[in-house]
């Protein structure tokens, strides 16, 4: 059994572009797949909107996934498009309060598989405590959508008082990282076979809030005074473009330098190994389990502790340090000692034999 | 101008080889290496072993490649388990 | 002894032992990129100069060869199967990754045995393989070749534009632009061709010359061996895969399917028997012959000096269009697109002075 056609489910039915059309067939698909698998409250109202009650700032986002195959080894576009959103709310240092989910499916996917991917993403979102709240489904023409389009979109509470991001960013400032980076994009090259390898490595795909919350926690904590969490300066998550595109934006958006030290940079030896055959740099691979943060250099330890505490950051480390040096440009110390720029990856990944 | 990484051949079938290294497993095709033997380390590039590297000399490179290249992650925490 | 120090080591020695004033070429592309990504030219005295040459297969395709590959991958019918190295390269007027976004059927491989495998796999379809490449990646053509006809596949064909190396480092000899002390020579290209093709090289032009592997420390060890000849000589730095008669096998399959040809290097003009063009009796397989098309006349990049940049007269800093209107995100010369090009090399380094 492959993995898109895993799960049980009326085997061998498929969407219909009558399931998009509004009437029956359409509330019964809601019924029984979405609703079904997202169970809560307020999504079974069936209301047109969810009526919520924020306290304070709340933080809004939006992604659309579109991935293939939809099914990859460690994840699926359920769970990519609920960690997605939680953890683009996590670099706002929000936590997530109520996500809304719009499927565009292509005629013919099969239901057992869009029930298998909603209650992976069912899974995913109980995981991160929060529940999807509404939604909305579309079925176009066969060949118009790659089986199947999420977007979802995320409101969440804001727990801090201060902004974040690249303005709040200091010379001296620590880099942390949550751990190795590659994983997810080299695990979906694995998975599309269009250059034949296997390689062990899976999808680091995980909603990230319960480490943010710890980091903040920590650098709240290390930040003794009355300054409360302002140790913690800047989140961002390095998904598509990887690593060097989040240090690249944040010594370009603070106008400081930014250094970080190669060896420090955890890569799986097998993401080390496809890179190599392929001619790829790891650190401008796509990542979905992975936070940049960085802290005022007093609170580095205590963050980079508590997020080894969680789940998904037992390999969190500090990588390197915001400067004065060099403003707006990022530079990697090699194991010898020298130092090359890092510059935003361009345009497609290609692997190349030259 | 031509990237080429030593792997080494688990096993052999006719003239297609299968070969690894850490973690990454391909095929390759011996045609011009026809000498080539399993447990071998090869050069391959564009999926064609090119070269049979010499035993002695390819344990130094490896293990100069794991120690500049591979960081693999500490604390017994696989990356793959992720997720 | 770490591998850290064991390079500082060298470079020290190599900082003890290089007079002023020499000049080496690094042929290779391959070279290129490990220099760059290694920050090796921190490490080297103040007083040596390392400059690129022509080693570069994407850099050195003469525009009407790129123009070629892009007219076969717009005829109806034909898959154009070829590296990732030339997805983005600047024909006259477009690029690959344009055409495929305008509707051609353009396929990136790992290896040409991909490329043999989709014609199996869609008879319907006419596959032709951009051959770019010197002698370590035209053997893999020519087995792939056999394996197409050994498989009475008769949708297969390539358009050859593989070319050699000894060849054109006499060319620059002659051109006498810039005093070459010794040459890095090409790692892989050697794997296969063995080192007596370069003897000429010391014994008429008394430049000397050492095949080194692309570890910082072979790069290293290369150059001191430079310095350290007493007379100019061939030497093998990279001897856990270089051989002195190279890869035979390799080397009788390149007869048997390839024959010597004139070949329009950029940047050095048409240098007499310096290409591979497929033997007569292979002439079903040539995707020139088989699909003639009508050319444009080459449009070359106004004030583009890549010509120069790979002869290593200039250096890519000194070209007006460098970093300025030319960059990896958007170039005008195949030097700056190709990752190995001596401009993209060179852009990674700027501006990190402090």
């Amino acid at each position: 059994m492959t993995e898109a056609n895993r799960g049980a489910g009326a085997s061998g039915e498929r969407i219909l572009l009558g399931h998009g059309s509004g009437g029956k067939l359409y509330r019964d698909l809601v019924k029984d797949v979405f609703v079904k698998a997202f169970a809560n409250p307020v999504l079974e109202r069936l209301d047109d909107a969810a009526a919520l009650a924020p306290h304070g700032r709340i933080a809004l986002t939006t992604d659309s996934h579109v991935v293939q195959p939809l099914v990859f080894p460690g994840g699926d576009i359920g769970r990519l498009s609920v960690a997605g959103t939680v953890n683009d709310l996590a670099t706002a240092a929000a936590r997530p309060l109520a996500l809304a989910a719009a499927f565009i499916i292509e005629e013919g996917l099969l239901l057992s598989d869009l029930t298998d991917l909603c209650a992976s993403a069912a899974a995913t979102a109980r995981e991160a405590g929060v529940p999807i709240v509404t939604g909305d489904t579309k079925v176009v023409e066969r060949g118009a959508a790659d089986g199947l389009f999420i977007t979802t979109t995320g409101v969440g509470e804001i727990i801090v008082a201060h902004d974040l991001g690249a303005e709040a960013v200091r010379a001296g400032d620590a880099v942390i990282l949550s751990g190795s980076i590659g994983d997810h994009a080299v695990a979906i090259l694995a998975a599309r076979g269009e250059f034949k390898f296997s390689a062990d490595v899976r999808s680091d795909c995980a909603p990230l809030w319960g480490l943010v919350e710890a980091a903040v926690s920590a650098a709240r904590a290390a930040g003794g005074s009355a300054a409360g969490a302002e140790a913690l300066h800047f989140l961002r998550d390095p998904t598509r473009g990887g690593l060097t595109t989040v240090l690249a934006e944040l010594a370009e958006e603070s106008g400081l330098g930014v250094e970080v030290e190669e060896e420090a940079i955890p890569v799986s030896p097998a993401v080390r190994s496809v890179c190599d055959l392929l001619g790829y740099d790891p650190l401008t691979l796509a990542n979905e389990g992975k936070m940049v943060m960085v802290v005022a250099l007093e609170a580095a330890d205590a963050v980079v502790a508590a997020v080894r505490t969680t789940e998904y950051g037992r390999e969190a480390r500090r990588i390197g340090f915001v400067t004065a040096a060099h403003p707006g440009r990022v530079a990697l110390r090699t194991p010898f000692g020298t130092r090359r720029v890092l510059d935003m990856p361009v345009g497609e990944l290609l692997p190349r034999i030259c | 101008m031509c990237l080429a990484l030593p792997m080494r051949i688990t096993a052999v079938d006719g003239v297609l080889a299968t070969i690894a290294s850490a973690g990454l497993e391909q095929r390759a095709s011996l045609m011009l290496v026809p000498d080539a033997r399993v447990g071998d380390y090869v050069l391959v590039h564009a999926g064609f072993a090119i070269s049979v590297l010499d035993e002695a000399e390819a344990g130094e490179t490896l293990d100069l490649l794991r120690e500049i290249g591979a960081f693999a992650p500490d604390d017994g925490d696989e990356a793959d388990d992720a997720g | 002894m770490t591998p850290a120090d064991e390079l500082l080591r060298l470079a020290a020695d190599l900082r003890a032992e290089a007079r002023p004033g020499l000049t080496f070429m690094e042929v290779c592309g391959t070279h290129t990129m490990s220099i760059a990504r290694y920050g090796l030219r921190e490490l080297l005295p103040a007083g040596m100069r390392l400059v690129s040459g022509p080693g570069c297969p994407v850099c050195v395709t003469a525009m009407a060869d790129l123009d070629r590959v892009v007219e076969l991958a717009r005829l109806p019918g034909v898959t154009l199967a070829t590296f990732g190295d030339l997805i983005r390269v600047p024909a006259s007027r477009t690029t690959l990754a344009a055409e495929r976004a305008g509707g051609a059927d353009v396929r990136v491989v790992y290896s040409p045995r991909d490329a043999v495998q989709i014609a199996a796999d869609e008879p319907d379809r006419q596959v032709v393989f951009a051959g770019i490449g010197f002698e370590t990646t035209a053997p893999t053509i020519a087995a792939s070749l056999l394996e197409a006809r050994a498989r009475d596949l008769t949708n297969f064909s390539v358009l050859s534009m593989h070319k050699t190396m000894p060849l054109p480092l006499k060319a620059l000899l002659e051109l006498g632009e810039t005093p070459i002390s010794g040459f890095l020579l090409p790692g892989h290209v050697s794997v296969i061709t063995g080192t007596a093709c370069y003897e000429f090289l010391a014994r008429d032009y008394g430049v000397a010359g050492v095949v080194a592997g692309f570890e910082p420390h072979d790069i290293l060890r290369a150059l001191l061996r430079l310095v350290r000849q007493a007379a100019p000589a061939i030497e093998i730095e990279y001897g856990r895969a270089v051989r002195p008669e190279g890869n035979v096998v390799a080397q009788r399959l390149l007869e048997q399917v390839f024959e010597p040809s004139d070949a329009d290097w950029r940047g050095l003009g048409v240098i007499p028997g310096s290409g591979l063009a497929l033997r007569p009796e292979y002439a079903d397989a040539d995707a020139a012959l088989r699909f003639p098309v009508r050319l444009e006349p080459p449009l070359e990049p106004a004030d583009c000096r890549c010509g120069e940049v790979l002869r290593g007269v200039t250096d890519p800093a000194d070209c007006a269009l460098f970093g300025v209107r030319c960059t990896p995100e958007d170039p005008v010369g195949a030097c700056m697109v190709s990752s190995e090009g001596a401009c993209a090399a060179r852009y990674r380094y700027r501006g990190l002075d402090d």
